[in-house]
Order: C-alpha cells, then sequence, then structure tokens
C-alpha cells in the first residue's frame, strides 16, 4: 500500500510493493524465459558497426575464456591468459547499456570532489559483485550441489533485491534534488525579478516557480519518453547502477555510500555465474573465482571512466549555460534531476524487462 | 567558467546544454551486452501426405559453458544427465517457448504461420557423451500450409541473449518434402556498411536496442518448392 505520505519516504512502501509484484504469477510467469542464466542479465544490442564491433569482441572473449579454463588442465599458465581475458571481458562488458548508462545517470550529479569518492564506490560496487557471483556459486553449487533452476531462483531474488534498491535510491534522489531545482528555480525568478526593476513584474514569477513547484514534487515517476528509452532496453538491467557521489557531496554518509554500494551489487552478472559454473564442473573453481574478479576489475575500470565522461557532461551543461551564479545553478540542479528520473527510470527496466529474465 | 559564452538567448541554450548532457549519458546505450548462450541449429522441416508443411522440429546443442550450467547438480559425477533427470528444467524452457515466439520464424507466403502450444512429449533435454546439452522440441503448425513456391526458416532470439547458428555441416532436413524442394542458408548480411551509416541516427532511434536485433544476426534457411 502507497499511501500518500510515502511520497516523502517511498522506499519502504515501494519495496513493499516491489516485493508483492515480484510474489505475483504474474512476474513468476515472466521468469520463465527459455534457457536463462541467472542474474537477469540482458542479451540484446544496437545496430551498428561498433556494436557488432563490441559483441564479437565479448563474443570471442567468452571463447578464450573457455579455452584457457581448459588450457589449465595440462598448463598452469593459462591463469594468466585467463585473468587477462577476465579482465578485456569486463572493460567490455561494462561498456554495455545495463553498466554504463545506470553509472553515468549517477555520475551526472557528480562533482569533482566526489568523483574521487565515486570512483572508490563504483570499484566497491564491482568488487562486491564479483563477491556475489562467487558466493551464489560458492554456497549453491559447491556446498548444496543446486541445480540451475535453483541458482537462477536464487540470482532472481538477488536481482531483485538490487532492483528495489535501485529505485529507492533514484526516487530518493528524485525528491531531492527535485527540491534543490525547485529552489534553484525559485533563486533564478527571483534574479530575473530583481534585475527587472518593475515592482509590478517582481511578484508573478514568483507564482509561476510554485505552481511549477508543484508539479516537479508530485512527479515521482520518470517522465514517459525516459521510461520507454529505458524500459525498452532489455539489457538496462545492467549490474553496476552506481552510487550518487552527488548526494554524497554536502554530508557525506559512509552508511549511505554502504547501501548505495550493496544496492548496485547485490546482482550477481549472468557472465560470472556462468564461467563460475564452468570451471566448477572443469574442477578448478579457483581459477573461476580468479576470472571473475579479473571481470570486476574490467568492470570499475569502464565505470570509472564513464563517471570521468559524465563530468565532463556536466561541466559541458554548466559552461554553456554560463551566465549569473543563478543560472549556472539551475543547469546544475537541472542535470541532477534528470539524472535521478534515470536512475529511478533503470531500477524500473530493471525490473520489469530484464527481471522478467531477458 | 567561461562567462564570455554567455548570448542573449539562455532559454535555448541550457535547454540545449540539458540535451547534450543527456545524449552523453545515453551514448553507451549504442554498446551492446552480447549473447551468453550459443546454440548450434539443427532444423527439420515435416510435411504431410499433401505436400503442406505441419511441422518444425529442431535438435539444439547448447555450448560448453551454458551445458555446465545446465546439468549442475543434476547427475553423479562421471555420469550424464538423462531424459527423465532433465525433464523439470526441459519442462520450465518448453514452457516459456510460446512468450519468444519459439525462436522460430517460419514465413510462408510473406507471412509468420502460427504454432500450437507445446505439449509433454515434443520435447526433451539430454546430456552428450561430450557433455554438451541439446533440447529437442517438435513445433506443430496450427494449421498445415501448402509452401508455395518458396518459404523461409529463421531461429533466432529476438533479444539476442541466446545466439543461435545452424550447424555448418547438416543444418536442415526435409522430412517427406514433395518431390523437387530443396533447402539452403543464407547467411545474414553483414552489418557493417550500412549500420556504420545509420549509426548517428540509431544513436536516437537505438536506445531501445535488442527489439529485433537477434534476427539481424540469423542465418535464414530458404526452402524453394518449385
Amino acid at each position: 500500500m502507497i499511501r500518500f505520505a510515502s511520497l516523502r519516504r517511498p522506499a519502504p512502501a515501494l519495496i513493499a510493493a516491489l516485493v508483492a509484484l515480484a510474489a505475483s504469477p504474474a512476474f513468476a510467469q515472466l521468469a520463465q524465459r527459455p534457457f536463462m542464466v541467472g542474474g537477469g542479465e540482458g542479451g540484446g544490442g544496437a545496430s551498428g558497426g561498433l556494436t557488432g564491433w563490441l559483441i564479437e569482441m565479448q563474443s570471442q572473449l567468452t571463447r578464450l575464456i573457455a579455452a584457457n579454463v581448459h588450457a589449465l588442465h595440462s598448463d598452469p599458465a593459462a591463469i594468466w591468459g585467463l585473468i587477462g581475458f577476465g579482465f578485456a571481458y569486463g572493460v567490455f562488458h561494462a561498456a554495455g547499456p545495463g553498466h554504463g548508462k545506470a553509472v553515468i545517470a549517477s555520475y551526472m550529479m557528480a562533482s569533482d570532489r566526489a568523483l574521487k569518492r565515486g570512483i572508490v564506490l563504483a570499484f566497491l560496487a564491482a568488487m562486491l559483485q564479483g563477491t556475489v557471483a562467487v558466493a551464489l556459486v560458492g554456497v549453491a553449487a559447491l556446498i548444496f550441489n543446486a541445480t540451475a533452476m535453483e541458482m537462477n531462483a536464487a540470482a532472481d531474488w538477488l536481482a531483485l533485491a538490487s532492483c528495489s534498491g535501485v529505485i529507492a535510491i533514484g526516487l530518493w534522489l528524485t525528491v531531492t534534488k527535485g527540491r534543490a531545482l525547485l529552489a534553484a528555480l525559485k533563486a533564478r525568478f527571483a534574479h530575473r525579478a530583481a534585475l527587472a526593476a518593475a515592482p509590478v513584474y517582481a511578484d508573478a514569477p514568483w507564482r509561476q516557480a510554485a505552481d511549477l513547484g508543484a508539479a516537479v514534487a508530485f512527479r515521482a515517476g520518470p517522465p514517459d519518453g525516459v521510461t520507454e528509452a529505458a524500459a525498452g532496453d532489455p539489457a538496462a538491467c545492467g549490474h553496476a547502477h552506481s552510487p550518487d557521489p552527488a548526494a554524497l557531496e554536502a554530508d557525506f554518509s559512509w552508511r549511505g555510500a554502504a547501501a548505495t554500494v550493496a544496492a548496485a551489487g547485490s546482482r550477481p552478472c549472468s557472465g560470472a555465474i556462468l564461467v563460475l559454473v564452468f570451471a566448477l564442473a572443469q574442477g578448478l573453481f579457483a581459477a573461476g573465482i580468479g576470472a571473475v574478479f579479473a571481470m570486476s576489475f574490467g568492470v570499475a575500470l569502464t565505470t570509472g571512466a564513464l563517471a570521468f565522461a559524465a563530468v565532463f557532461a556536466k561541466r559541458l551543461a554548466m559552461r554553456m549555460a554560463a551566465g549569473d551564479d543563478s543560472r549556472i545553478m539551475l543547469a546544475a540542479r537541472g542535470v541532477e534531476f534528470l539524472a535521478a528520473l534515470l536512475v529511478v527510470a533503470f531500477g524500473l527496466a530493471l525490473l520489469f524487462v530484464a527481471g522478467s529474465g531477458a | 567558467m567561461d562567462r564570455s559564452v554567455n548570448s542573449a538567448t539562455p532559454a535555448p541554450r541550457l535547454a540545449l546544454a540539458l540535451i547534450l548532457a543527456a545524449t552523453l549519458a545515453f551514448l553507451p546505450a549504442v554498446a551492446a551486452a552480447h549473447p551468453h548462450v550459443w546454440v548450434t541449429v539443427k532444423s527439420k522441416i515435416g510435411f504431410n501426405a499433401d505436400g503442406k508443411v505441419v511441422s518444425v522440429i529442431h535438435d539444439w546443442v547448447f555450448d560448453e559453458m551454458y551445458s555446465s550450467f545446465a546439468t549442475q547438480g543434476l547427475a553423479q559425477p562421471g555420469q550424464l544427465v538423462t531424459r527423465d533427470i532433465f525433464a523439470p528444467l526441459a519442462r520450465e524452457n518448453a514452457g516459456g517457448l510460446a512468450e519468444i515466439g519459439y525462436f522460430t520464424t517460419l514465413k510462408i507466403g510473406g507471412k509468420a504461420v502460427e504454432f500450437g502450444p507445446v505439449k509433454d512429449g515434443d520435447y526433451w533435454m539430454e546430456e552428450r557423451p561430450d557433455h554438451l546439452v541439446t533440447f529437442h522440441v517438435d513445433l506443430h503448425l496450427k494449421t498445415p500450409t501448402a509452401p508455395g513456391p518458396y518459404f523461409s526458416l529463421l531461429v533466432a532470439d529476438p533479444e539476442y541473449f541466446i545466439d543461435f547458428e545452424f550447424d555448418d555441416n547438416d543444418p536442415i532436413a526435409l522430412v517427406s518434402a514433395p518431390s523437387g524442394c530443396s533447402a539452403s542458408i543464407a547467411k545474414p548480411k553483414p552489418l557493417e556498411d550500412q549500420d556504420k551509416q545509420k549509426l548517428t541516427e540509431s544513436f536516437f532511434t537505438n536506445l531501445a536496442p535488442g527489439s529485433n536485433f537477434g534476427f539481424k544476426m540469423a542465418s535464414r534457411v530458404i526452402v524453394a518448392c518449385p
């Protein structure tokens, strides 16, 4: 039950709603996509030479990883190939939709100072993700000798937890950033009102700002366009939904950061699960663990690089909006608010599209 | 902050800046995920006594990673997973086939035919001696359909989580086909040329990729019945 008051504190009510949804038969039915692998990771791709190349690279790397696991039986040096290809796989993999977009959305909000901390958090999220995959396969397959169906079920629950966490964080950001945007709008209108010396007009923009503010505050979900774009992307259910450094900028708390890392990193990666189970079947689980953490390093590298791109984008936006302080602030807040909406959209896409087992 | 860039038209500039930022945010959307499961396809197309197409029979062989995943926890070491042991997983996989369109597009006379639901006994899964897992399924056309001069068969996952490729040696067989019918494989068109030109456009149109990407990458069987 989402009460009206939950607009202020959306997280608990939302998570309850999500859990109810996931327990419903509709979700269970959706989850039966044939030949799926836990982690709810999408396939997909967009057309384009670059994309075709990326897909080819990742497919090749998967085969190379498998080949190196085989080679380990006779040649211990193959571990280096395994780690190297695992790392490369992570780099390319994180450039895919799920990782990149969500990361960027969150990092749009980054400032220079938070960037460094954000990279640390992205790194931690990637490592957690690797650890979750190792723990899942280690406990489920190695100890309980679980089957593919049981591992899928376990991975689905982890994925659901991750989705819910991302949505909750996104909504919280939307509310916070919405308020900040509202404040920036007010400041902007006040500034312009002050410039327009005529007292007759001085009052009007204020009223306008208040109206706009009401609309923003009640807009808990992402605008239609954003939802469509993200929801149509089967792979948006990636993993490293990254931490929101901007929220940490003012009053940074390690507790909030830990929650963000947990939400971003609790979903295991389908590719990692496959590598681990395969290595286990070959009697080389330890090598599989090495490969998975190499992948995590690769993912962390790419997401870190994308974080820089996001900061660049935000700076560019602020520069293009250059003017007096109230305008720059408005641009910054606008970017942040959009990014917050995107985080919500990613979470929803995660839940409804990739959560359906794609 | 370079304030000299400031112009007299603040609102459009601000909008432009936001659009630019959003575009940058979506840039990685064009970078693709990739398939996680690889399948080698051998298909048969069945005809009835009237020479109409009645069924498509698939034998799909999975790659060794997915095979390890599927067989995990199902058999004692050194033993192969039998059809009986695989039954629950086979049922789960078969159960989801209808929703995804059976990964099979059989176009006769330009129209995709409809398949009836897959029933128990129409499918099984099994581990081969080389430890690769196979999935067998019989798809029955809802209505037997005359083949016409030619028709096509596409096996693909539209979302491209699974990469289906026809077997090199034995991709397709026609069962009790009218005399004169023959099958051949058409490889997918290379993506590069045409799509590179579209790349800029696809930044925006393909923010929601994957709706038919698997189809683009798929080989096609063309059956001619002159």
